[in-house]
């Protein structure tokens, strides 16, 4: 088991158990702060932007998208393989680190896991939106129907993309409610208002916190813990078919799906990252989320970064090395030199160096670096997968087909909408549900402190 | 006829350990001990076991035995059609498929069994023995309603001996637990 005698205690400063529940409630019991009215009218502000994008796209058509012939995917894959790729938080956090039995994961995963619901919610929209007529999309699912019965496409990657995002959304939903159970009871039992008594009761489900309900809740968890583990490497790499099964030059590589996985848990932990600094600032929770968490979150990005390097210069290498030519133009005259080198350039400086940083002590422990280190590994997330959909899209094998391809109004107001959906989700969160596993923290809270030793 | 208990409440796991290990000595029946979080010692005194990892395992048997049969008799009986020169039974692209549905299936599967089995459904009304078990304290329930008054005394002198901090007798009319 975690012995943590050299990183130190998993939760400073010798709680109490009473005073762990005390301080993890504390935020849903006292009145919000007014950082987050404005936060949570500046989020409902991008979704309601979000909501009229998404009616001119339905009323209208794609046709207002960017998109044309050429470049047939745009801005709204480019997102959804970003949101899917911070979706990756949740199963990369709590999960791995479950089975692998890290417990420095229990201040830290109720967040994950929250992220991964919002993110993979503002995911589903783009392909959905995608389709087209939206209002076909039970198409899709493999009924008994009076077209034939005509079945769908099992062996095309877009159905099984449908299946695992829907199969991940109903999973991280259930692991993330399960792990509520007993933390929504203890706000149940503590509460003195009659509203929250009988609404925490409610959804506590009738927890009671005895024997033979921690045994079923502990083997449970086991059980999805260990077979959820298989969604964080088979997510993205089902995604990341969806390319490299096409014939575009850079795409049609087998080192997709291991680069994809890779790449989506970097934006995973880098969005955990980005938030869990936030939530240490706002609500002091310092004495949970220690330095040390950071600390550990910090090193795992710089290894994740190498790893993303190394693939970068692989895909390169292989380019050349094939001796393809339609390859060796894609990545040297359009993706490191011509049109989209800004964007190529800036993923590289984004993923694989500005990580390395964090080599240093002193940058593992700033958290202005943290954050803003945080943020550009989203945004060189972003620019990767803008890099491949479009570089490869808008200059394919014939130069008749060759457009260069801009966003327009709508896509950006589509993307500004899913960030608006998942920071309004996020506040939500923050206010309603406890940001860490109380019951978890107090299984831990003796590991590494004095009174062990 | 109402049930009656008496109800430890102890500040510290240690103490809370060894009071259900003498309590089990003397043959006191204990009906269920409650905890802030999971204490595994627990689980070895009272010898308390999940066959949720076996009903899991045959759940993902099922499911995968039942999506590979949905996949061949659509793609292969009901309805065949060559995509890309390929086999209509294209078992190594089915998998994909299969995996991801064993996978939920197992999911809301186990939560189904696991939330009967558990007794937890929303808006679900179990009896709560002593609030403070979701918060601080660690809960012992000794069912006395069988004892006599002096044996019942003698489950609350073993408790406090052992470092209960309050004892309380409970009468309820029935219990859902």
């Amino acid at each position: 088991m975690y012995n943590s005698k050299i990183r130190g205690p998993l939760i400073e400063g010798n709680k109490s158990l009473g005073q762990i529940t005390r301080e993890v409630v504390a935020p849903l019991e006292t009145k919000s702060g007014r950082w987050w009215t404005v936060a949570l009218g500046l989020s409902s502000l991008a979704t309601i932007y979000g909501i009229y994008a998404v009616y001119i796209t339905v009323y209208k058509g794609i046709g207002t998208w960017g998109v044309n012939n050429s470049v047939g995917w745009g801005w709204e894959i480019i997102n959804f393989v970003w949101w899917i790729g911070i979706g990756h938080a949740g199963t990369a956090f709590s999960i791995f680190l479950l089975i692998l039995r890290q417990r420095w994961r229990t201040s830290i995963n109720r967040s994950a896991e929250a992220m991964t619901v919002f993110a993979v919610l503002c995911a589903a929209i783009m392909p959905a939106l995608h389709m087209g007529r939206i209002w076909l999309a039970f198409y899709i699912f493999p009924y008994p129907n009076t077209r034939g019965p005509l079945w769908v496409n099992f062996n095309s990657p877009l159905f099984w993309d449908f299946t695992a995002i829907t199969a991940y959304l109903l999973i991280s939903v259930s692991f993330w409610y399960l792990g509520m159970l007993p933390d929504l009871a203890t706000i149940r039992d503590k509460t003195i208002s009659k509203i929250r008594k009988a609404l925490y009761g409610f959804f506590s489900m009738g927890w009671t916190g005895s024997s033979r309900q921690w045994i079923r809740f502990e083997s449970l968890s086991f059980i999805l813990g260990g077979i959820a583990a298989v969604l964080v490497v088979s997510v993205h790499s089902i995604v990341s078919t969806d390319f490299a099964v096409g014939v575009e030059p850079g795409w049609h590589t087998t080192i997709f799906p291991p680069f994809f996985v890779v790449g989506a848990i970097f934006s995973g932990f880098a969005m955990v990252m980005t938030l869990m600094v936030l939530i240490r600032k706002i609500y002091r929770l310092t004495d949970y989320i220690t330095d040390n968490h950071m600390d550990a979150i910090a090193r795992i990005l710089i290894f994740i970064s190498l790893i993303m390097g190394t693939a970068y210069l692989t895909e390169i290498f292989v380019a050349w090395y094939s001796g393809n030519k339609y390859e060796m133009f894609t990545f040297f005259h359009n993706r490191i030199t011509g049109d989209y080198k800004i964007q190529f350039w800036g993923m590289i400086a984004c993923n694989a160096l500005i990580p390395q940083l964090f080599w240093f002590r002193k940058m593992r422990r700033n958290w202005i670096a943290l954050l803003s280190v945080s943020l550009l590994i989203n945004l060189g997330m972003w620019l990767e997968r803008y890099t491949i959909i479009v570089t490869s899209l808008s200059k394919d094998f014939l130069p008749s087909n060759w457009v260069s391809y801009t966003p327009t109004f709508i896509d950006v107001g589509v993307f500004v909408g899913t960030i608006g959906l998942f920071a309004t989700g996020v506040l939500l969160f923050m206010r309603y549900i406890p940001m860490m596993a109380i019951s978890e923290l107090k299984g831990v809270v003796h590991i590494g402190s004095k009174k062990e030793d | 006829m109402n049930r009656i208990f008496k109800i430890g409440i102890f500040d510290e796991e240690e103490k809370f350990i060894s009071s259900i290990k003498s309590l089990q000595e003397k043959d006191f029946n204990i009906q269920d001990v409650f905890t802030p979080y999971p204490v595994h010692e627990v689980f070895h005194l009272l010898k308390r076991k999940s066959r949720l990892p076996a009903a899991a395992y045959f759940m993902g048997l099922a499911a995968i035995l039942a999506t590979l049969a949905f996949l061949y008799y659509t793609a292969v009986i009901d309805w065949p059609v060559v995509y890309g020169g390929k086999p209509v039974n294209s078992f190594p692209s089915f998998i994909i498929i299969t995996i991801v549905l064993t996978i939920l299936t197992i999911t809301i599967g186990s939560l189904a069994v696991f939330s009967v089995r558990s007794k937890l459904l929303p808006g679900r009304d179990n009896t709560i023995f002593d609030h403070r078990a979701t918060d601080d304290k660690f809960v012992i329930v000794v069912n006395t309603g069988k004892l006599d008054i002096p044996a019942a005394d003698k489950a609350e002198n073993i408790m406090k001996e052992l470092g209960a901090i309050e004892i309380i007798d409970k009468e309820f009319e029935n219990v859902n637990a």
